[in-house]
């Protein structure tokens, strides 16, 4: 009989944890509608701004002699330093996207260590944090509480030290790596060099027949602030990408966790009626041979 | 009458997108008015409004912190970086974005008269939308 209530207890809290794995589904699916369509609106202001920056950087580039002047557009092939951000979410429960976003970030460092690049390591997200303070790597700074709620503001505020480090050429490149949303059951892994900006892609003929004309004298003006702007929302797309593809790795891991717990719930009641079943048995064997043994 | 397809494009979405008659933008250099067949032109903007006559004759401002323009003969694209529309539905919606506008301004504007310059052109604008 103890073995028949060991089983019960056992099927009470599991079908518990079920109830928990299914509310947080849905809520991340929730969270997920939310993310994704704050992704998508802010895809627009993305494009445009590439398309400006190409324009006025193939411009200069075609026109200028010398080309472009500007660190932030000079392909540096002998990098010394280089700043690494990564962003992870600051909850875990979402399978394998924190991880997945760790390895890579172990691997580019991994990387530039061979080519004796020195690595200023910058964290985004509790969950990136914690593994990277316990195997006591060295981080220049840790920012919590961002990845879960992006914001333009803060995330422009840690952006800057990194821009203002690259303009005064302490560092060479800029990278940023994250877990970011492609569809709802897939993530994609991004490793994007933000600095120096690869605009080598756009043809110096392209732009021929558009016309376009400056206010002279700040083309070059525009591009450096431009290209802050251009970093600033990098950093803060890549932010609300990654909540995007944390919610649907929640999701997808939070699904999973549901049906595993319905799957052991069922095993677990097949066991509760063998047990039962044993046990009735047991008891009418007693019987009976009670009553045989009177006869 | 003519319109230019007018696109105000901030980090978190779209703020204007639809034609308009003609636009003030606060150029780095001085505040410029564009219509129609405007020749292209791709300028920085700095902290100020952004005046858009619409296409059935009502005026909308938005208060920008920094921006440009790109504007190619029948389009013009705003990049900002943070804006507030002065609109609403109510009064309590109006001067809700108006405050919202003000504390924009004044989180990147140096100079007071600026600030105050932009706070009565928003107050006036809002003043004619009630």
């Amino acid at each position: 009989m103890a073995n028949l209530k060991e089983i019960q207890r056992q099927i009470k809290s599991v079908s518990n944890t079920q109830k928990t794995t299914r509310a947080m589904k849905l809520v991340s699916t929730a969270k997920l509608r939310r993310a994704e369509e704050l992704a998508k609106r802010s895809r627009l202001f993305a494009q445009k701004t590439n398309q400006v920056i190409a324009e006025i950087a193939a411009r200069i580039q075609c026109n200028k002699v010398g080309g472009i002047e500007n660190r932030c557009f000079l392909e540096n092939d002998a990098p010394e330093m280089i700043d690494i951000i990564f962003v992870t979410a600051d909850k875990g429960l979402c399978g394998g996207f924190n991880m997945q976003t760790i390895k890579a970030v172990k691997r580019v460092m991994a990387e530039y260590k061979n080519k004796k690049v020195k690595i200023r390591l910058r964290g985004i997200g509790k969950k990136g944090i914690e593994f990277f303070n316990y195997n006591e790597v060295e981080m220049l700074d840790e920012v919590k509480n961002l990845s879960s709620a992006p914001d333009m503001q803060r995330s422009s505020e840690f952006m800057a030290r990194s821009i203002d480090d690259f303009k005064e050429g302490k560092i060479d490149a800029v990278y940023i790596i994250y877990n970011g949303y492609l569809n709802v059951i897939t993530q994609q892994l991004h490793v994007n060099r933000v600095l120096p900006v690869d605009v080598s892609a756009y043809e110096c003929d392209v732009e021929k027949d558009s016309m376009l004309e400056f206010e002279a004298q700040d083309e070059e003006k525009m591009l450096d602030s431009l290209v802050t702007k251009y970093a600033e929302y990098n950093m803060y797309y890549a932010l609300i990408d990654s909540l995007a593809a944390e919610h649907s790795a929640r999701m997808q891991a939070m699904d999973a966790a549901t049906n595993n717990a319905k799957e052991m719930v069922n095993s677990l009641k097949v066991k509760f009626n063998k047990a039962r079943q044993e046990a009735i048995t047991t008891e009418l064997i007693e019987i009976i041979s009670g009553v045989e043994s009177m006869k | 009458m003519e319109t230019l397809q007018l696109e105000v494009l901030t980090p978190s979405g779209p703020i204007f997108n639809g034609p308009a008659k003609s636009v003030t933008l606060p150029g780095e250099e001085g505040e410029f008015g564009v219509l129609p067949e405007h020749v292209s032109l791709t300028t920085l903007l700095q902290a100020g409004v952004v005046d858009i006559q619409k296409e059935n004759g009502k005026t909308e401002s938005i208060v920008v912190n920094w921006g440009v323009v790109q504007i190619t003969h029948d389009k013009v694209v705003v990049l900002v970086d943070g804006a507030v529309a002065i609109r609403g539905d109510s009064e309590g919606d109006i001067a809700k974005a108006l405050d919202e506008a003000k504390s924009l301004i004044s989180s990147v504007a140096d100079s007071n008269t600026m600030i105050a310059s932009v706070s009565a052109r928003i107050e006036s604008a809002a003043h004619n939308l009630v």
